[in-house]
């Protein structure tokens, strides 16, 4: 979609939504106000030959781009190897505009932990992670954007707040960043600091998209966390979140809806997207608003 | 490679009921056996136990999801 201001510039913003099976009717009867699709990469990796043709079909009538869960490429542990080799014959087949991975680590000492975990945020984590992010581009021939990822517990043996480590990781990779605001927006409430002062801290030139997506509250010991379980509506708190990034970030951006269960009617979600246009149109208009203000 | 002794730690105090019941017990013997160091220990003896717990059972319903009834190691 295109942003105008006054003046002549413009900003092309796309906004899409990551596929799941039970919105695939939902999703290939609205195109025309999705502008891009993510698919899991794990989901595919060992897919029967039909649904990897069905998601070659896919490409060719939307722009489709992967994302990986499995990687664990923030570990002080080296990433498999057949996971890269089976993340590089998807893309091949795919082509992919671009593909995305979380900063997690997924496993340690022989134990599958099933979900993305925050490792220690130290030099060990963060060494480990560039090297990671190196082989990974070695061998898919591209490196990911790297994604944020909520954590309800903070990160035992930590040396880094989230934002340095982050930083530290992406100034020995040469990668882009997946900013996920509804996990920035729960790592912000559930340990407490200041997420405008966050994004404010993001390379704003180093992020190539961005997540949206809601969670909901959950306590233990009489405390209470915000998990961040892709099965609710995106909160209002995030679509101002994406307005700030939109009054900043100065090149396209893309935006993904995640949705991973308890499914609403396609058109609740396509609400959604438009609800992040709308964020996006405001952003981009206190940009250009700056910029002239500047320029006069 | 004590950082990956310490996330092959974390990894099954997260997922491991035995394991973290023993470690909450008893936090700095359970971390001095897994060979972590002294401050990886002192760490450990801080941990957020609220986000322990939380982060717990958090994975064990996405474990059952993945894995079936009785979650992989």
């Amino acid at each position: 979609m295109k942003f105008r201001s006054a003046g002549e510039n413009t900003i092309r913003d796309r906004v899409g939504l990551g596929w799941r099976r039970e919105l695939a009717v939902g999703i290939l009867s609205h195109l025309d106000r999705i502008d891009i699709v993510e698919v899991i990469a794990d989901d595919l990796f060992d897919a029967p030959r039909r649904e990897r043709r069905a998601l070659r079909a896919l490409s060719a009538q939307t722009t489709v781009v992967l994302h990986g869960v499995s990687l664990g490429l923030a570990s002080s542990v080296p990433v498999e190897t057949k996971l890269l080799e089976k993340t590089a014959r998807l893309c091949e087949e795919v082509n992919p505009e671009y593909w995305s991975e979380h900063l997690a680590f997924v496993r340690g000492g022989g134990v599958e932990i099933g979900h993305l975990t925050a490792p220690p945020r130290t030099d060990a984590t963060i060494e480990g992670a560039a090297s990671n992010l190196e082989r990974a581009r070695a061998v898919v021939g591209s490196a990911p954007l790297v994604e944020n990822i909520a954590t309800l517990i903070d990160p035992p043996g930590s040396d880094y707040d989230e934002i340095d480590w982050v930083k530290g990781i992406m100034d020995l990779a040469p990668c882009g960043l997946l900013l996920d605001l509804h996990n920035l927006h729960a790592n912000a409430t559930n340990f407490g600091y200041d997420e405008i002062e966050f994004l404010k801290r993001v390379p704003a030139e180093r992020i190539g998209a961005v997540h949206l997506a809601g969670g909901k509250w959950v306590e233990a010991l009489g405390e209470r966390r915000l998990l961040d379980d892709h099965l609710h509506d995106v909160p209002d708190t995030v679509y101002r979140l994406l307005a700030e990034l939109a009054a900043v970030v100065p090149h396209p951006l893309t935006v993904i809806l995640e949705r991973d269960g308890d499914y609403p009617p396609i058109e609740v979600l396509l609400r959604q997207l438009d609800r992040a246009r709308e964020a996006l149109a405001e952003g981009r208009l206190r940009q250009f608003e700056r910029i002239e203000k500047e320029a006069a | 490679m004590s950082a990956a002794r310490l996330e092959a730690f974390l990894a099954k105090i997260y997922v491991e009921e035995d394991s973290r019941e023993r470690f909450l017990l008893d936090p700095r013997g359970e971390a001095a056996k897994a060979g972590l160091n002294e401050r990886e220990i002192a760490a450990l003896e801080k941990i957020d136990r609220a986000g322990l717990i939380l982060t717990a059972r958090s994975l064990q319903k996405k474990r059952r999801r993945l894995f079936g009834k009785k979650p992989k190691g």
